[in-house]
């Protein structure tokens, strides 16, 4: 996982930027109902903790400059080697201004896209806060988890991962589970006939949560796009909650951790029964549904 | 006072063996034990039965119990006696039909049909379900009750059942270290509410909730947790408007001498900690 490096490049996915068009009503729904703490707006940006790092979500006005994803990097060292590595395999990565970075709560930055366009910050020194996380309400969340990202051209997007130095867990058909660290998987590409963020991922502490929220979801009349469900090749649990602008917000649980040893991806069917080992099934995502 | 080990088998009457049968594989997962011109016997664990249908009269619900030995149940018959129930000493022939070595039948005081017996019968071969719900094992019975506080004495200072905790006026009693075996529910009349069966994993229960929801099965409740027992759980409805209930990860009771029973309040979030509602089945009190 660490291509002959003795420490690895890339650490977490750290932070996800949202371009949404009502902020004020996404706003709401990601502090009263998904239950993450909304902290002071900086910069016409509305920010959410959910752990101990000092924003995980920040939403934007359609930003000008999108949407994107931040993946913490180990040090500067290693972010030079990261826009080497993306340089040869012919993508364009350039250095954030200062104002890019207090954006970002973040000391130095490359600010990158994948084939699809997918917008990729690579980051360094991601600001953590020394106050704990205290949520709006108690929806059992521990820590941001990671992303599903729709991909276009998804043997260039996995090019571009590959240069991050992750690895491929498992494939659902071309569903790649994408791993950064000692868990299955972080980051998710799912084929789709778009770009974009799928889905954004909070790990809450146990099953008993996940049903909560999956109750609380129905009593609120909110949308569950799938689940409660159960990935097979992840173990992870998964609800798949729909806000405003069809932004999905998920709990997870329960992913499967890697020992670190060799091991080849193992490749699933593209079929429901890949997707979710319960039997949920999502009818409206094509991208979660097997169906694209 | 009467020694329950544990509970040994279920007996309901219907008069479509044929659904029940069909329910009782495709969407229950029980296996066929052995199938009379009468009766249908069910395994669901190392029991050679632990459910049988009857042709008959869906009111005719009885709940089997197992005692020590039969010195012990003719204690039990004379203890009843002298309590003025009516107690029937099982022939030959309707033991060998419970597949038990021997069996007296009486009333509790509510007038459900209870059966303490003898050296119920083991298979031999292990049980292989007919579909892949996970079931481990029959585990407990809900029991109606006219009176829970009366029924509560009957089957505490009577039989040896101790109360792990209370809901409102319901007692979760149990005979062994599982946190309940009979769990009273307030009902008008005598009959079995539900019938328990444990699963593997939390796994099952969602698993069995979309199976059984794609099934067009009723759920009634679920899928949930118990705050009392920390089981999860989901209820359905079969044949004859009987409810059926897988759950998972059942406490035990640790220290039986130091165990005291919890008091919930009487409100949906004691018999669910996740939020479900019960849909087509009454809560216990009501």
């Amino acid at each position: 996982m660490n291509n002959g490096r003795a420490i690895p490049l890339i650490s977490s996915v750290c932070y996800v930027r949202l371009a949404v068009s009502e902020p004020g009503a996404s706003a709401r729904f990601v502090s009263d109902i998904f239950g993450l703490q909304r902290v002071a707006d900086q910069d016409g940006e509305i920010a959410f903790r959910s752990d101990d790092r000092f924003r995980t979500v920040s939403l934007g006005h359609q930003a000008p400059d999108g949407a994107s994803v931040g993946i913490e990097v180990w040090d500067d060292d290693a972010l030079k080697e990261i826009g080497r590595r993306l340089s040869t395999a012919g993508f364009t990565a350039r250095e954030a201004t200062a104002g890019e970075c207090r954006r970002r709560y973040v000391q130095s930055a490359l600010l990158a896209e994948d084939a699809s366009g997918n917008r990729i910050d690579l980051v360094v020194r991601p600001t953590r806060s020394g106050r704990r996380y205290f949520p709006a309400r108690d929806a059992g969340i521990v820590a941001f988890h990671g992303v599903g990202l729709r991909t276009t051209d998804h043997v260039r997007d996995l090019a571009f991962w590959r240069a991050l130095g992750a690895e491929v867990s498992d494939w659902v058909g071309d569903i790649a589970y994408v791993r950064i660290d000692g868990l299955h998987h972080r980051v998710a590409l799912y084929p789709s006939k778009r770009n974009g963020i799928l889905y954004t991922a909070f790990e809450v502490e146990a099953l008993d949560h996940i049903m909560q929220n999956s109750y609380f979801m129905q009593e609120s009349q909110l949308r569950v796009v799938q689940g409660p469900g159960r990935e097979p090749a992840s173990r992870q649990m998964f609800l798949h909650v729909e806000g405003p602008d069809g932004l999905i917000f998920s709990y997870v649980n329960g992913m499967a951790t890697l020992d670190g040893k060799p091991r080849l991806a193992r490749q699933f069917p593209l079929a429901t029964t890949s997707l979710c080992d319960w039997g949920s099934e999502s009818k409206d995502v094509p991208e979660l549904g097997a169906a694209v | 006072m009467i020694q329950l080990k544990d509970v040994s088998y279920v007996r309901l009457g219907s008069p479509d063996l044929e659904s029940a049968e069909i329910f009782a594989t495709t969407c229950l997962g029980l296996q066929i034990a052995e199938r009379g011109k009468k009766d249908l016997y069910l395994r669901s664990d190392a029991r050679a039965h632990t459910l049988c249908y009857s042709e008959g009269n869906p009111n005719d619900q009885t709940v089997g119990f197992e005692v020590e030995d039969e010195a012990s149940l003719q204690e039990a018959a004379s203890t009843l006696e002298s309590l003025g129930h009516a107690v029937h000493a099982g022939s030959p022939h309707e033991a060998e039909q419970r597949k038990v070595r021997a069996f007296i039948g009486f009333r509790d005081p509510t007038g459900n049909h209870i059966e303490l017996v003898v050296r119920p019968e083991r298979s031999g071969r292990r049980y292989f379900a007919s579909r892949d719900a996970g079931i481990t094992g029959f585990s407990h019975i809900g029991l109606n009750s006219s009176d829970p506080a009366r029924d509560e004495r009957f089957w505490t200072q009577v039989c040896n059942a101790r109360v792990s905790d209370r809901i409102g006026d319901i007692p979760l009693m149990r005979v062994n270290a599982i946190h309940h075996t009979i769990a009273l529910v307030r009902a008008p009349k005598a009959g079995i509410q539900h019938i328990n069966h444990q699963v593997e994993s939390s796994d099952d229960v969602l698993r069995s909730y979309y199976f059984l929801s794609e099934r067009r099965v009723p759920i009634v409740f679920g899928p949930g947790r118990h705050p009392t027992s920390g089981a999860r759980f989901l209820y359905f409805e079969g044949p004859d408007g009987m409810i059926f209930e897988y759950s998972v990860g059942v406490d035990e009771i640790e220290d039986e001498t130091t165990h005291r029973p919890r008091q919930f309040g009487f409100e949906p979030a004691s018999f669910c900690m996740w939020g479900s509602k019960p849909a087509g089945m009454t809560l216990p009190n009501n």
